[in-house]
């Protein structure tokens, strides 16, 4: 799939590091403080309240856990649960809780707990997020002491995968406001503050439930934008790890410094070149195919993200299940793309014009905008490009659906079903989609819900909703003596409660 | 000069009112809703209309531009939306930060400046050509990109030294580290600003260096270092004293770029940040504070003027 050499080679040598005895056989040393950058500050430290990926990053797992959560392979596996149980029917879940776990704040976690963070999820006026993930529960309640039972009125085949994003962390009964700011979790690190405007910092839980967990005394997240002042503050040596937002340039030079290891793992993030489905000229799907076969994506992803990345076809990426390949649907070609949109109605002396609205705050989104616009007009489809800050950009094009096309990246893992919601900022709006996608989420069957998952990711490619460019790669660099470190991220989650420094 | 000072509070107090009424327009003309920004991407609609309810930005704009108004005038800020905290204790540490940081640069700059300034002017009259080298350096000086110094400051003494940190404020709870903290910031500020001070004191000497009670005193035989700090230059020192002021004024915004590159949680972050996240009421409470500041140090330029010169009085 990835066929750059640069790629291969850094690949290559992974895996024979992986594979060397040193490594193998490793002893994770006890104790040390980590210094990580961020290139973004979280909005606020509870994912139940904001769905910035931000905040998962740095709560999910270290400090706030749910049932069961997602391991770096994209496995779930159980968290606060130790094991579970899915009825026949898949409409009844059985969770044993863990027992002896305490939370940060000393009390005691029990199913109380987790009935009253579930009953507040599915609550669409609680100020959950994401009350539709849990819009299928009819009850929860306890059955003995450490058993909680969830009933479903129909199955749904993502229901598990739900409980174990970050929106379902467990927080003590009542005390949901507070979480904002000063969050309280069973995790292996503990929260201490937030320095608004410069760093969270967490401390070890010396409580943790796995006692040989974690390895490091306390970790504090910085929050670096610029991507210079990251490489200066790895290379003078006042940040140990740049945990996000490395640009690719940098991690080309630091690939050739020996102190540093560079990762480039899989991400969930979809770049996607979105187009508004619901109006001129989007709204014709010769057009829609014209743009596609006027992208080269492998230039994009040469070009923009250095070599960095797997190209995409439809709205998943490998590190999602029952992913489907579609990236060669859509070969370059300028002269099918001409033809295309003389059929629509646009030519030489009548030419196609659209304009690009790119979120400024994002390097990677305004590079490759304006590389898609390059291509585009060597097409004959005249692009303007207008650069407007985040929150307009939130306000005109994702909230007033008001653009032709955009660039973004998509974060959020297993997130298709956006497509089935016609308000959404593509406005695609397709009954044979939606009732497939429904099926999909009533279907149980693993390997029937899969051809239903990978008939959706083909109706999307054949409907030429967006251009999905690449996956864009997860990148960190990390001083040598850090290790334990995810190199894929199958959700944002800096996850450091296996990581350690060597002495 | 009490009524003097009584008449300048008031005009200050209407100043101020002006500019925060002017930001609240300016932001309501920006599109943005904070309470997407806060929820992020996904965010449910029902969710997003919960916190809009709650941050009463369901509520006509100049009702709450009353609210504001009303809140400010008994001190209090109210609470930032990007934040989650009350403005006014984000303005305090913040503040906390910046004000360091502004005072150093313009105590450290008006030295330097002092010195350089003089030099010229007395290698100006002596027609010497470290005159020429020294303006040369300084017009240099001010042609560079604050952020670029920054940058290259970052990489000599943090990166390839391992003398000062790259960036970032431990907080002034460790003075040390929070010392160190601020070198590199406070040089750039002080290299890019140094210059205009500088040139300033130089023309302004020269021009009482040109006058008669000058040459009069070296007719008397003073020597030509009191000649210089005791008669010259504090002649000169009013035109010094109003750019100064202005400096204040203006390294205000410089510190937003300088505060940026090296990732220091100051007031100009605290600014960029409200405006990103169309924080109405940190980025009112900020500008607010900011005007006052600059209202106040207009206020002491104008009285340091009786200080420096006698001859004038506040009628």
């Amino acid at each position: 799939m990835i066929s750059t050499p640069d790629f291969r080679l850094s690949l290559a040598l992974t895996l024979a590091l992986l594979g060397s005895a040193a490594y193998a056989q490793e002893q994770p040393t006890q104790g040390g403080r980590l210094t990580i950058s961020t290139s973004a500050e979280p909005p606020m430290l509870d994912p139940t309240s904001s769905t910035s990926a931000e905040i998962s990053s740095i709560m999910y797992d270290n400090v706030l856990q749910g049932l069961v959560k997602i391991a770096p392979s994209g496995k779930i596996e159980p968290s606060l649960a130790t094991r579970y149980q899915v009825s026949a029917d898949a409409k009844t879940y059985t969770f044993v809780l863990r027992q002896g776990v305490k939370f940060h704040d000393g009390s005691a976690f029990g199913p109380s707990d987790v009935i009253a963070a579930l009953k507040r999820a599915m609550d669409p006026k609680s100020g959950h997020t994401h009350a539709e993930y849990y819009a299928d529960m009819v009850s929860v309640s306890a059955s003995g002491p450490n058993t909680v039972v969830i009933v479903l009125s129909r199955p749904n085949a993502d229901f598990l995968f739900n409980l174990a994003r970050a929106d379902s962390v467990i927080m003590p009964e009542g005390k949901t406001d507070a979480m904002k700011s000063a969050p309280v979790g069973t995790g292996p690190f503990k929260f201490v503050s937030w320095q608004r405007g410069s760093a969270v910092t967490l401390e070890r839980n010396p409580n943790y439930y796995v006692k040989t967990l974690p390895y490091l005394d306390g970790v504090t997240f910085r929050f670096i934008s610029d991507p210079n002042a990251q490489l200066a503050a790895l290379r003078s040596g006042d940040i140990d790890v740049i945990g996000s937002g490395l640009a690719p340039e940098n991690a080309l030079s630091l690939k050739q410094d020996s102190n540093f290891k560079v990762i480039v793992g899989s991400s969930t993030n979809k770049l996607t070149v979105s187009m508004n489905n619901a109006r001129a000229p989007f709204n014709d799907i010769r057009v829609r195919k014209a743009v596609q076969y006027a992208i080269d994506k492998n230039a994009l992803l040469q070009g923009v993200m250095l070599g960095n990345g797997t190209l995409l076809g439809t709205h998943r990426t490998p590190n999602e299940s029952c992913y489907y390949d579609l990236s060669g649907q859509y070969k370059p070609n300028l002269q099918l793309s001409r033809s295309l949109l003389q059929q629509a109605g646009y030519t030489a002396q009548k030419p196609l014009k659209i304009t690009l609205t790119l979120p400024s705050q994002y390097v990677y989104a305004v590079r490759t905008g304006q590389a898609v616009a390059a291509q585009l007009n060597r097409a004959g489809i005249q692009t303007e490009i207008k650069l407007v800050d985040f929150s307009t950009w939130l306000k005109q094009v994702f909230q007033g659906g008001d653009y032709d096309m955009s660039v973004i990246g998509h974060a959020e893992p297993n997130d298709i079903g956006i497509y089935a919601n016609k308000n959404y900022y593509f406005h695609y709006d397709n009954q044979k989609f939606r009732d497939k996608f429904e099926k999909y989420q009533r279907t149980t069957n693993r390997s029937a819900a899969c051809i239903s998952m990978r008939a959706l990711q083909k109706q999307l490619a054949d409907d030429a909703v967006n251009v999905w460019v690449q996956e864009l790669p997860y990148m960190a660099a990390l001083k040598n003596r850090v290790g334990g470190w995810w190199n894929d991220h199958p959700l944002p989650s800096l996850n450091v409660t296996q990581t350690y420094l060597r002495k | 000069m009490l009524n003097y000072v009584f008449q300048r509070l008031l005009g200050a107090a209407i100043t101020l009112l002006l500019a925060a009424a002017l930001v609240f327009g300016i932001l309501l003309t920006i599109p943005g809703d904070p309470a997407q920004t806060l929820l992020g991407l996904d965010a449910s609609p029902t969710a997003l209309a919960q916190l809009r309810h709650q941050l009463g930005l369901d509520q006509p704009p100049p009702l709450r531009f009353v609210h504001w108004v009303t809140g400010a005038l008994h001190g209090d800020l109210n609470q930032s939306i990007r934040y989650d905290a009350p403005v006014s204790r984000l303005l305090r540490e913040r503040l906390s930060l910046s004000l360091p940081l502004i005072g150093l640069t313009l105590v450290i700059s008006s030295l330097l400046a002092l010195w350089l300034g003089s030099a010229a002017a007395r290698a100006a009259q002596a027609r010497s050509g470290r005159d020429t080298w020294i303006t040369a350096g300084a017009v240099l000086l001010s042609a560079l990109p604050s952020f670029w110094v920054g940058l290259m400051l970052m990489l000599a003494f943090a990166v390839r030294l391992h003398w000062l940190p790259s960036g970032g404020f431990p907080g002034w709870q460790e003075p040390g580290r929070a010392a160190l903290a601020l070198v590199l910031p406070v040089a750039t500020l002080t290299l890019t600003r140094v210059a205009i001070l500088a040139r300033m004191v130089r023309s302004s000497l020269l021009d009482s260096l040109s006058q008669d009670y000058v040459r009069t005193a070296r007719a008397k035989g003073v020597s030509e270092r009191r000649v210089l700090y005791r008669h010259a230059l504090r002649n000169a020192l009013i035109p010094i004293v109003t750019v100064l002021g202005v400096q204040f004024a203006e390294l205000l915004t410089a510190t937003v770029i300088v505060e940026a590159v090296f990732s220091l949680p100051g007031f100009g972050t605290l600014i960029l940040s409200g405006i990103e996240a169309r924080d109405y009421p940190m980025v009112q409470g900020v500008v607010l504070v900011l005007s006052a500041l600059v209202v106040l140090v207009n206020l002491i330029v104008d009285l340091s003027y009786g200080l420096l010169d006698p001859r004038i009085s506040y009628g």
